[in-house]
């Protein structure tokens, strides 16, 4: 059962002096869900990136199902089952909510058939499915553009679902979303993941969500894992607490870790 | 006033029909422009070129066929047949050799190279053709006139330019509204103008949607010019011509709906034609003043949208 679908091993990337990735060994293992929390700037985005092909490491591997993905173009990780869902949900503004999806299904079908519509009986039945799993079966018909954030972060989420990924990557899934709103949210989400058999990695800020809905936190720092392990052990640690305290209190800037932190693989 | 009208109805009436014939032209023309810009950020400076070659090609295949002795009717495949050559083969080997490279550049590039290319197709074209005037107009006298009455008066008008001309703006309209729509293609389409890095992250391939849309219009363009042939004689230069009045299209329309290329082309081509009739010393500058007077009151064109596109 923990078997790696992913694995890193000595990520580096430096954008001029800054070490976005200064060394990342991380396997996320299959059907698990991994939280990733740190400050801004620490590298977590820069993971994301360098899985899914929009950045390269300038060292180290990635493997997925152990095979390399590196050097493949986003286009290929998709189609080979890694799902991606980006801090700024990436709605068709012009589309129904039902062809978003729709439009999702058509592309991992990879079907080309000009004239044919979009909405085809199956894939609209797959779309009108899959926007049920999500509570959204009610605003099938809306313009995207018309949506709350948290109707768009879910549509988002349900596209990225409807690619029917094995690993989804999802930034900041509650980023934006009223407070109220974001436990709904990830329970939703959670639900559909566990019931879809799809592994989770996201970044996230809120320890309320990580602590309930992840199965190990991997704190980022520096371009760095700093801590790894279950959400109890890792957050209970208290120099992880003064590098959440740092991003989550106003003010305080984060600093970054101290170097005694320990940097312990789960 | 009255009296004014009274004695200016007649030209009236057949500025209106030109018009209406003109505009569907443009709007083959400018609708193309206006999906390319929208999927590949490139402005074509060499679309109205296609336009022209479209012109020449169809004319110069409706001689050939007529020389074979071919039945009269055979003028109007000509007419299609050669559209669809010109932007089959044309439109590939465009984006494929040149634009394929360009995409993401700056646009001071972008618009030399298609401004280059507009030069290189001009100069095929005098190559190819000449010079000298090329006519065809058989297609046009096959269907005769009608006399649209006006009034107490009859305005004699060819029916080709009354019923075929409009009448292929109108179905390319509805057809491509419903296309864009409606299908699969055209839903990615729209899809890759509203948000090209979403559509490539979902694992929608770009640069077919690009080969597709850069096909597609240039043989809009290249109809347009084979449809616009038999009704005028082809001269070096009609490119040109052709791409400066879709751009006022297209600005006057705004990056909007396809429907708002239609009314822009009618605004426009009646506008125009009304200036031929009635101060033909304007023809030139009427178009550019309704462009100017539009984008003065709505920067963002009569059916432009600020902050989000559309085809």
């Amino acid at each position: 059962m923990s078997e790696a679908l992913l694995q890193a091993r000595g990520l580096h990337l430096a954008f001029g002096g800054v070490k976005a990735a200064d060394g990342i060994d991380l396997d996320v293992l299959r059907g698990e869900f991994l939280a990733i929390i740190g400050p801004n700037g620490a590298g977590k985005t820069t993971f994301l990136n360098m899985a899914t092909g929009y950045l390269r490491p300038q060292a180290g591997t990635i493997a997925y199902e152990g095979e390399s993905i590196l050097g493949l173009a986003p286009r290929a990780i998709v189609r080979r089952g890694i799902g991606r869902s980006f801090q700024l949900p990436q709605l068709f503004t012009e589309h129904t909510v039902l062809e978003n999806v729709a439009l999702a299904v058509a592309a991992r079908e990879g079907v080309w058939s000009p004239l044919r519509p979009l909405l085809r009986p199956a894939w609209r039945e797959e779309a009108t499915e899959v926007l049920a799993r999500f509570g959204l079966a009610t605003l099938a018909g809306a313009r995207a553009d018309a949506l709350n954030e948290g109707a768009r972060k879910l549509t988002d989420i349900a596209m990225a679902v409807a690619l029917k990924p094995r690993l989804l990557l999802m930034d900041e899934p509650t980023s934006g979303v009223a407070a109220a709103e974001k436990m709904a949210i990830v329970e939703t989400l959670a639900r559909v993941l566990r019931e879809t058999g799809v592994t989770a990695v996201f970044v996230e800020h809120d320890m309320d969500v990580v602590e309930r809905f992840a199965d190990r936190v991997a704190v980022w720092s520096q371009g760095r894992i700093a801590a790894l392990g279950p959400p109890g052990t890792v957050l209970a640690d208290p120099a992880v607490q003064r590098e959440v305290i740092g991003i989550e209190g106003p003010g305080a800037a984060a600093a970054g870790l101290p170097g005694g932190i320990a940097a312990g693989h789960a | 006033m009255a009296g004014w009208l009274e004695q200016n109805a007649l030209l009236l009436g057949l500025a209106l029909l030109d018009g209406l014939a003109y505009a569907a032209l443009v709007f083959m023309v400018a609708v193309g422009l206006n999906m390319v810009f929208g999927v590949l950020r490139i402005i074509n400076i060499a679309h109205g070129s296609l336009f022209a070659i479209g012109g020449y090609a169809a004319a110069s295949l409706g001689l050939f066929l007529a020389a074979r002795g071919l039945p009269d009717w055979t003028g109007y495949v000509a007419l299609v047949l050669a559209a669809a050559l010109v932007g089959g083969i044309l439109g590939p080997v465009i984006e494929r050799g040149v634009l394929r490279r360009i995409y993401g550049h700056e646009q001071v590039l972008q618009l030399l190279v298609t401004f280059a290319l507009f030069m290189i197709l001009e100069d095929a074209q005098k190559l190819i053709w000449g010079v000298q005037p090329v006519s065809n107009d058989a297609p046009l006298r096959l269907l005769g006139t009608v006399d649209v009455p006006f009034g107490e008066d009859v305005i004699p008008f060819t029916a080709y330019q009354l019923f075929v001309l409009p009448g292929v703006a109108l179905a390319t309209l509805v057809g491509l509204a419903w296309f864009l729509r409606r299908t699969l293609t055209g839903r990615v389409i729209v899809a890759v103008t509203t948000d090209r890095e979403a559509a490539t992250a979902m694992g929608i391939d770009a640069r077919r949607v690009f080969l597709l849309t850069f096909t597609f219009g240039a043989g809009l363009a290249a109809l347009g010019g084979a449809l616009a042939s038999p009704t005028t004689t082809l001269v070096p230069g009609l490119g040109a011509a052709t791409i400066v009045l879709s751009f006022a299209v297209v600005a006057t329309a705004g990056l909007g709906q396809i429907e708002g290329a239609a009314i822009s082309a009618l605004l426009i081509g009646i506008g125009r034609s009304a200036a031929v009739y009635l101060a033909p010393e304007f023809e030139v500058v009427v178009p550019y003043l309704i462009m100017v007077a539009v984008l003065l009151v709505r920067p963002q064109g009569l059916f432009g949208v600020v902050e989000t596109r559309r085809v």
